[in-house]
């Protein structure tokens, strides 16, 4: 009787801080992305130029940046390519995609790969010529850049079935 | 000079036009020469440089139009022509032509192809045979504690946590090996009898795994892993910075610490996705070697090496990661083996388990349960051994509070781990996470147990990962 007890308390305490949190299931994060004050650009999600991939879901991108999906149809294997820590793409990445911050995304790869459920961890690259020149080299390689940034050397993948100059398109780097 | 039109369309480099005209021009001249001519035929050559004319401007149009297709393909195919006419497109022209722009320079292509630079998956092999470079990559995990609870003959005192060494090495594309070699101090505490002298240390190979990678619906992995039991078994593992408590809930203790259940495993699994779109549904088949049957009751719980019977254990579990729901799991689990002690009838093992938790960046919702049954065969008797946990915690800003109430218990008559008993309890701490490699935690247990006094305990704890 006790050990019910006190697990409905548990259950009692678990959904007050839930609610407390804002934390409904389905919502988006609870991370918080600083204001800037230019005007944003689209963020471009590209991957290499032989990817028959065309389109991805908001979902499909969040299941490939967080490492849960490691392959495309074509069997390629994904290769996440990310700007280093710090920098305005990335944050935009972690912050609407992931839902984490630098420490959250940094512990849930540990976490991945230290139980096998991530095979690999991202590419780490310091400027957009060097995240072209990636994903051209590499034909599973993903990763975003501005739209200023774009160049043939990559191809453009609709989000949600949208452009970056689309209305409606979610990711907007300032 | 016909066979030239033919050829000429398919090339696009203007180098490899001129020279080939330049060619075809020398051998024209010397073909004359040969035959003796003594005067050039200025109409020819008017007529051939208003060919070369033509042509550079037919090379300059090739050019163009493959500017465009590169357009063309660093947007969806057959895709990109709708996006003006059938979405409303965005109001601004420039931001509009920025891309068209950039890509209408396909200059860009050449000097990034012709670079030097290997695609990575070239170094990764040479790599790979360079045997003066290691392919290992090693990360690890410590932790210090000091402990003071009430049990009777306990003392406080400062406690040396696991050091855990996890090695990881990608062998290629499709394989990896993965473990986690753990110098652990103390003594073994089997089934709650202990077992080797104490204050010295061990070496645990904790997790020794090849994994094989075909794609995300089908991985192979043969060796020594956790068993995929609940969740929280193949979630933490024996990194103490990486749960938020001091200890694993005592349902999930390790078989040298304590544990009632098949933590390890030695054998082979399979896991991947389930094709089930929203519902993210993914599953695990493991069959392996499962417990020693406990006779002699000082033997090595995991059967590394040798099995005591023919028979082999198996697991499955099912569970999902809806898309809709970010953070939330729930599975179900089954796992079935048959010991056989000595001197003893055979037991049937079965252990059915569920989970159902919550778990985003700053909040966490555990819950557990699971049913250990053992059926004597030959004989109308089975021994339930139910338990559960629960647990949350939510953190603010570099501290997480926690807690977590745990059940246990296990029949006196039980054939397996009678010793263990009945316990359960409430833990309640303090996580503070100073940065991103240090987890300091202060926490208080109290632990009801049958015919005996409750243990109050109180733990403070240093984990790290280095």
């Amino acid at each position: 009787m006790k050990s019910l007890i006190t697990a409905v308390l548990v259950a009692g305490v678990a959904l007050w801080t839930m609610v407390e949190a804002g934390a409904t299931l389905g919502a988006g994060t609870d991370v918080a992305l600083p204001e800037q004050g230019t005007p944003p650009e689209p963020l471009v999600i590209v991957v290499n130029r032989m990817n028959p991939v065309d389109d991805l879901s908001f979902a499909d991108l969040r299941s490939i940046f967080l490492g849960s999906r490691s392959y495309w149809n074509n069997g390629k294997r994904i290769t996440v390519v990310m700007r280093e820590p710090g920098e305005q793409e990335r944050r935009v990445i972690l912050h609407d995609v992931c839902g984490m911050d630098e420490e959250q995304f940094k512990t849930h790869f540990l976490r991945g790969l230290y139980t096998g459920e991530i095979l690999v961890s991202p590419k780490t690259l310091d400027t957009p010529v060097g995240v072209r020149k990636f994903i051209f080299n590499v034909p599973g390689a993903i990763g975003y850049l501005r739209e200023s940034d774009v160049d043939p050397t990559v191809k453009v993948v609709r989000v949600d079935e949208r452009l970056p100059w689309d209305k409606g398109y979610r990711l907007r780097v300032p | 000079m016909l066979n030239l039109k033919a050829i000429i369309p398919a090339m696009t480099g203007q180098i490899l036009l001129r020279g080939l005209i330049v060619l075809l021009f020398n051998s024209t001249l010397g073909a004359q020469q040969t035959s003796g001519a003594t005067s050039v035929d200025q109409q020819t050559i008017q007529l051939l440089l208003q060919r070369i004319d033509q042509l550079e401007a037919r090379v300059a149009q090739l050019e163009a139009n493959e500017g465009a297709t590169a357009l063309k393909n660093a947007l969806p195919p057959s895709k990109a022509a709708d996006s003006a006419t059938s979405r409303e497109t965005d109001t601004n022209p420039a931001r509009h032509n920025a891309l068209s722009q950039s890509l209408a320079s396909l200059h860009a292509i050449a000097p990034l192809a012709g670079e030097s630079e290997q695609a990575p998956s070239e170094n990764a092999m040479n790599d790979r045979m360079d045997l003066s470079k290691t392919l290992m990559r090693i990360r690890g995990f410590g932790d210090v504690s000091f402990h003071g609870d009430t049990q009777p003959g306990d003392n406080t005192s400062f406690s040396m946590g696991e050091l855990d060494l996890f090695i990881t090495s990608d062998m290629s594309d499709r394989f990896k090996f993965l473990s986690e070699v753990v110098f652990e101090a103390g003594p073994d505490n089997i089934y709650g009898v202990q077992v080797g002298p104490e204050n010295s240390f061990d070496v645990d190979i904790e997790r020794y795994l090849l994994q094989y990678s075909y794609n995300d619906y089908f991985n192979l992995a043969i060796g020594r892993g956790h068993t995929a039991i609940g969740y929280y078994n193949n979630a933490y593992h024996h990194s103490s910075w990486m749960q938020t408590t001091t200890e694993r809930p005592f349902l999930f203790e390790f078989e040298d610490r304590g544990g009632i259940l098949p933590i390890h495993i030695v054998g082979a699994s399979a896991s991947g996705r389930v094709p089930s779109g929203s519902l993210g549904l993914h599953y695990v088949a493991e069959i392996g070697n499962g417990r020693e049957s406990r006779n002699p009751l000082e033997d090595e719980p995991v059967q590394n090496e040798i099995s005591d019977r023919n028979g082999k254990a198996f697991n499955l579990e099912l569970f999902a990661r809806p898309e809709a729901w970010q953070g939330f799991q729930s599975g179900l689990s089954f796992y079935r083996d048959r010991l056989l002690p000595t001197g003893s009838p055979k037991i049937a093992e079965s252990i059915l388990a569920a989970h159902a938790l919550l778990i985003r960046p700053k909040y966490e919702w555990l819950n557990e349960a699971l049913m250990d049954r053992h059926a004597i065969s030959g004989t109308p008797y089975a021994f339930n051994t139910p338990g559960f946990y629960s647990q949350v915690s939510k953190q603010f800003g570099s501290y997480r509070p926690y807690f977590r109430y745990e059940y246990l218990n296990v029949s006196r008559n039980e054939p397996v781990f009678p010793d263990v008993a009945l316990r359960h309890g409430p833990i309640a701490g303090l996580r503070y996470d100073p940065n991103e490699s240090v987890a300091v935690k202060f926490e208080y247990q109290y632990t009801f147990l049958r015919n005996q006094q409750g243990v109050h305990g109180l733990t403070g704890q240093v984990g790290f990962t280095f």
